[in-house]
């Protein structure tokens, strides 16, 4: 399966990078994790849960590497989960482009391997479940990105000027 | 270990076949599972576990439901009929003994090969025909196409439900 | 007597069927018994390094847990079930299914472990707790890519994907390609089906350790084969096994003596643990664990000459085998032998190569590879006639085999080792009726046009074949009169709803002289019956009905000498009919069958040295080579070319299965047969993804036909007995699937000649046949 799409966040592009490589986040913003550990530099395990149509929700291992890093332009995530239900693999490449001081395009591109009960049985639903679980995580992404601005406006600001 | 067993049992009593039937159940086993195993009414068959081939087809206080999406619980207090309680219902003494007159329909017009998928095609018709007397063709295959036969092609069928729904009709 | 054959006896074994008390594999109940569930592989191709059941064995409820490892000697490829033919120059690589992957997983689905547990429920839950250790690896699905350099190898101990070569040839097809006056070639594919039997697999196992016997209840269409290839692995002497295929719902081929993984494994444990274990296969799992069907790509070309007359054929075609090929080469074979169709054809080069894919195996499915070899040589007629100006009506009956030109032998291997040799058959007549009863002249001249005018786009279909049926080895039956003047048989093959409890019965009963109700008729237990094959290539009829046929004529002549002693006659002045023997015109003169099995099973005095006791014979019989049957199907279709919806208005089927023994259930198998084939061709597709991943494992997304899709079949017989055995039957139960295909493409092409459309594939779904119409619309376009 093929996943693509891009989205704007309202911030600076080293804000959205540091964001968007913090562990914590990943396992917010990966709708479905029920928890994300870092056990390696860019390697990351944890548990999902997620169900697709008459598959029901099943618990996946979930392993996150994150290789050919270019901060804060680029990234490549190599994802492998498997569970009793079946199994996702494969990776995603994401970019950040710079719109402006405030404004950060984020594009991504996935191409995953999708097999067992959810491909057999969910076929048909397979897309739109991950529209929806894309657009919750973009959703959990923006209100992260908000809170994190907010906060840092309120400390000492060495970073990029508060939004207008 | 992450899932243990359910060993909660949940007391419930069906009157299936017009009798009674005290029972203590799993919440997930499935009605068409108990009926099978717990009650040894292995005239209701499993085709597909997932509602489409209509196998398993029982009545659940005279509507056809399948029994393979229902838990047994649901059917706590319900009057449940399953093939076998048809013979007893339709006597009817006619040329093939204790038949109900679709299931001897069934056997002129040789709507049966397998026979596997039958008892779910009867349990499905008995209503059809309480509701609908007098069926035209369309009607009958309208009735059954929630029903897969891998067998006769439905022609037969077709055949023996018009044939059963003149008997009924007397 | 000629009142028995022939006539629409209802079915002895309805009454069982239709009030919920036949025994089905599921309905077998044991005290103590155990449910097993498989865990099995989500990749298509892996490497497999272990199967981890520590947490699988502690889950309360789990009796016992089996990875390959733990197989011991057990452990062993499954058997070739089907060797390869005796031809010259070719290749075939046996790759047989394994009982639990080892080192490797081929296909998804293919088991890596098995659990047994107090409940399926639990046996479930537990599965869900093994870790399979196994790192993917690219999978092979495309049958083209699947030979190109460089590619993942399914067995990576051979040097590529291909698991068989073979050429068949007879006549010089280059010099009828040099002389033909048209060359049509093209390019057809047929998809991958599921044989979808209503009941999935199952087998229940019971291990009586005190009498050191075991009991296997089994979903096979061959419970002979099996119990002897069970007795052989378990070491264990045949008669400490008995394999019984009960009432099975639905086989279609892939319940034959496969020796599936479950098959083999179920028995083993249940001898280990000395307790009953069952395992029956959900309809997820049949998706993947069930064998398929049908997916080929050929490469042909006709020669024609102006007049319409065959100078040759040239096929060449890819047969996917799947992951293993347990099965041989007999759909192959099939396929290269059934395209030669009814047709005199002087030349004919075939050649095919089989090819492991990362899918699940391929055996025979309803049809068994014959569907190919219709919808090739059909299709390249229609499109040769449409080219040369010929009606298609006239193109076949130019090319057909004359009637007197049988035995024909076409010079080439069939899948029996047999030449392929038709023993009987006339072609002609049979398009004629079809012509005649769906009306094509007139449908042609008159409907089509005005229906056109009132904007309905409606063709004919008009197409023929011919079926190799009714294969040896052989079958055997035993016929028993008892005291009670009782009639029974007992015949090894497997039932799978083909009515063999009456046609079985009608054939003895005309034999001797009974009721066929009153015979009972036993298949499918080895305890009965031990000597035999199974229900396979449309044969149990004329292979198992011949046996009985003999079983029952040496009960009948052995009758009759008794009587003739003891009423003082020759047995030629006696009659058998209502289960007496009689003095010919002296009826108060005889004696009852049951007073003559007691006479042939004396307490005091002699059977005669020689004689054997009781009023009981065996029969076996084995044909040299198949029997041909063949027919014509014709359908009208109706097409909507806005939307690709097509609704078949008629479909007829005339037949040609030598004597009919039993009509209605020879029409009923041919329904059933079309009803399958209109799925094929217009429904039924299982989709893998480039990973090999089934995209449509449920019967939500697998489309069976209904009975709003189906039409009424109309049949017509026509009969030309087989010379190859005494009842003169030809086999049946795979003809009505067989050419629906090649009718269904020929009709809509024939409903839409503003389009130009050339139909070269199976299945054509709505969705195809839109994109199809899409494309030439945009052709269309300046």
């Amino acid at each position: 399966m093929r996943l693509e799409g891009d989205h704007a966040f309202d911030g600076p592009r080293p804000a959205v990078w540091d964001m968007l490589l913090d562990p914590d986040v990943m396992a917010r913003a990966l709708p479905g994790t029920e928890r994300l550990e870092r056990v390696a530099e860019d390697e990351y395990r944890g548990v999902m849960r997620v169900g697709v149509g008459p598959v029901t929700a099943g618990r996946y291992d979930v392993t996150v590497r994150i290789v050919d890093k270019a901060p804060p332009a680029r990234y490549t995530m190599e994802i492998d989960g498997r569970g009793a239900l079946g199994f996702a693999r494969g990776t995603a490449q994401v970019t950040l482009e710079e719109e402006g001081p405030e404004r950060t395009r984020m594009r991504y591109a996935a191409d995953l391997q999708i097999g067992g009960k959810v491909a057999g049985v969910g076929q048909r639903l397979i897309e739109s479940v991950s529209r929806s679980l894309t657009a919750q995580g973009l959703a959990a992404l923006n209100g992260e990105l908000e809170a994190r601005l907010a906060r840092r406006g309120k400390g000492a600001k060495p970073g990029p000027a508060e939004p207008a | 270990m992450e899932r243990a067993p359910l060993l909660q049992r949940t007391p419930i009593v069906p009157i299936v076949n017009g009798t009674p039937r005290e029972s203590e159940v799993e919440p997930r086993l499935l009605l068409s599972d108990f009926l099978r195993h717990d009650l040894g009414l292995t005239g209701t068959h499993v085709g597909c576990e997932h509602g489409v081939c209509g196998a398993c087809t029982v009545l659940m206080d005279g509507r056809a439901v399948r029994s393979c999406l229902l838990f047994a619980v649901q059917a706590d207090g319900c009057e449940v009929v399953t093939v076998e309680g048809l013979t007893e219902a339709g006597a009817d003494g006619g040329g093939d003994g204790r038949l109900h007159p679709l299931q001897a329909a069934f056997r002129e017009a040789h709507a049966l090969q397998c026979g596997f998928c039958t008892p779910g095609f009867l349990m499905t018709l008995i209503p059809f025909l309480e509701e609908n007397p007098d069926p035209d063709e369309g009607e009958i295959r309208a009735a059954i196409s929630g029903n897969l036969c891998r067998c006769t092609g439905y022609q037969n069928i077709v055949a023996a439900v018009r044939r059963a729904a003149e008997t009924l009709r007397g | 007597m000629a009142e028995v054959l022939g006539r629409a006896f209802r079915r002895n074994e309805d009454f069982e069927l239709l009030t919920g008390r036949a025994l089905f594999v599921d309905d077998v109940q044991l005290p103590g018994m155990l449910h097993a569930a498989f865990v099995r592989s989500d990749f298509a191709h892996a490497r497999l390094s272990g199967v981890d059941l520590e947490a699988v064995r502690r889950h309360p409820g789990v009796v016992g847990a089996w990875s390959a490892e733990d197989l011991g000697d057990y452990w062993q490829p499954g058997p070739l079930l089907v060797p390869p033919p005796p031809i010259e120059r070719l290749t075939f690589h046996a790759r047989t299914q394994v009982p639990l992957a080892r080192g490797k997983v081929r296909h998804a689905g293919e088991p890596v472990a098995v659990i047994v547990a107090e409940s399926r429920y639990v046996a479930e839950d537990a599965a869900a707790l093994a870790l399979v250790d196994a790192e993917p690896l690219p999978a092979v699905v495309d049958l083209e890519r699947a030979l190109e350099p460089g590619v993942a190898l399914v067995h990576e101990d051979l040097a590529s994907n291909v698991a068989a070569h073979v050429i068949q040839e007879r006549g010089d097809y280059a010099a009828a390609r040099a002389a033909a006056d048209l060359r049509i070639a093209r390019r057809f594919r047929y998809d991958r089906g599921a044989a979808a039997a209503i009941e999935n697999r199952g087998i229940v196992a019971d291990w009586n350790p005190r009498a050191r016997e075991l009991t296997v209840w089994d979903t096979t269409q061959a419970p002979i084969p099996i119990r002897n290839g069970l007795a052989r692995m378990l070491d264990l002497s045949e008669s400490q096994v008995r394999v019984v295929a009960p009432f099975i719902g639905g086989g279609f081929g892939p319940k034959i003596m496969m020796f599936y993984p479950e098959e083999v494994l179920i028995p083993w444990i249940a001898i280990r643990l000395e307790r009953p274990v069952k395992w029956i296969e959900d309809r997820r799992e049949n998706f993947f664990a069930t064998t398929q069907e049908r997916e080929q790509i050929h490469d042909a070309e006709l020669a024609i000459a102006a007049d319409g007359r065959i100078l040759g054929v040239r096929d060449e075609f890819l047969h996917d085998c799947g992951a293993y090929d347990p099965y041989g080469l007999t759909v192959p074979i099939n396929s290269q032998c059934t395209l030669l169709g009814p047709y005199e054809v002087p030349a004919y080069r075939s050649e095919f190569r089989a090819v492991f894919t990362n899918k699940p195996i391929v055996t025979p499915v309803r049809g068994a590879g014959r569907q190919h070899g219709v919808f090739v040589i059909e299709r390249l007629l229609d499109l040769a006639a449409r080219e040369l100006g010929i009606d298609r009506l006239e193109i076949r009956r130019r090319n057909y085999l004359a009637p007197g030109a049988f035995p024909h032998d076409n010079n080439i291997i069939f899948q029996d080792f047999a030449p392929l040799v038709y023993d009987s058959g006339n072609y002609a007549p049979a398009l004629e009726k079809a012509a005649e009863i769906i009306g094509y002249e007139a449908f042609v001249r008159e409907e089509q046009p005005r229906l056109r005018a009132e904007g309905h786009r409606r063709g004919i279909g008009i197409v023929s074949y011919v079926e190799g049926t009714g294969i040896g080895p052989y079958e055997g039956a035993r016929v028993s009169v008892e005291p009670s003047g009782r009639v029974s048989v007992a015949t090894g093959v497997g039932t799978q709803g083909q009515g063999h409890f009456t046609s079985f019965a009608q054939i003895v009963a005309e034999v001797l002289g009974v009721d066929p109700a009153e015979v009972a008729v036993s298949t499918g237990d080895t305890r009965e019956f031990h000597w035999g094959t199974g229900t396979f290539a449309s044969r149990s009829t004329v292979v198992a009905g011949s046996a009985c046929h003999g079983a029952a004529s040496a009960v009948r002549q052995k009758a009759l000498e008794l009587a003739a002693g003891i009423l003082g006659v020759t047995s030629d002045d006696l009659v058998l009919e209502g289960g007496r023997v009689s003095v010919r015109n002296d009826a108060g003169r005889s004696v009852a069958l049951g007073e003559l099995a007691s006479r042939a099973n004396p307490l005091r005095g002699a059977v005669r040295p020689g004689a054997e006791p009781g009023l009981e014979a065996s029969s076996y019989f084995g044909p040299d080579r198949g029997s041909t049957a063949s027919g014509v199907h014709a359908c009208v279709v109706e097409v909507d070319p806005e939307t690709a919806e097509v609704r078949v208005v008629r479909y007829l089927v005339v037949h040609d299965c030598g004597r009919v023994i039993n009509p209605m259930i020879v029409e009923g198998q041919i329904h059933g047969g079309v009803a399958m084939g209109i799925g094929n061709a217009f429904y039924e597709q299982l989709v893998f993804d480039a990973d090999g991943q089934l995209l449509n494992a449920s019967l939500m997304d697998y489309l069976l036909p209904t009975a709003t899709d189906v039409p009424a079949v109309e049949t017509a017989h026509m009969e030309t007995p087989s010379p190859l055995n005494p009842l003169g039957v030809k086999g049946v139960g795979e003809a009505g699937a067989i050419p629906v295909g090649a009718a269904f493409a020929q009709a809509i092409e024939d409903a839409l000649p503003e389009y130009g459309l050339e139909i070269l594939e199976i299945p054509l779904s709505p969705n195809r046949l839109f994109e199809l119409l899409e494309r030439k619309r945009k052709e269309a376009l300046p």
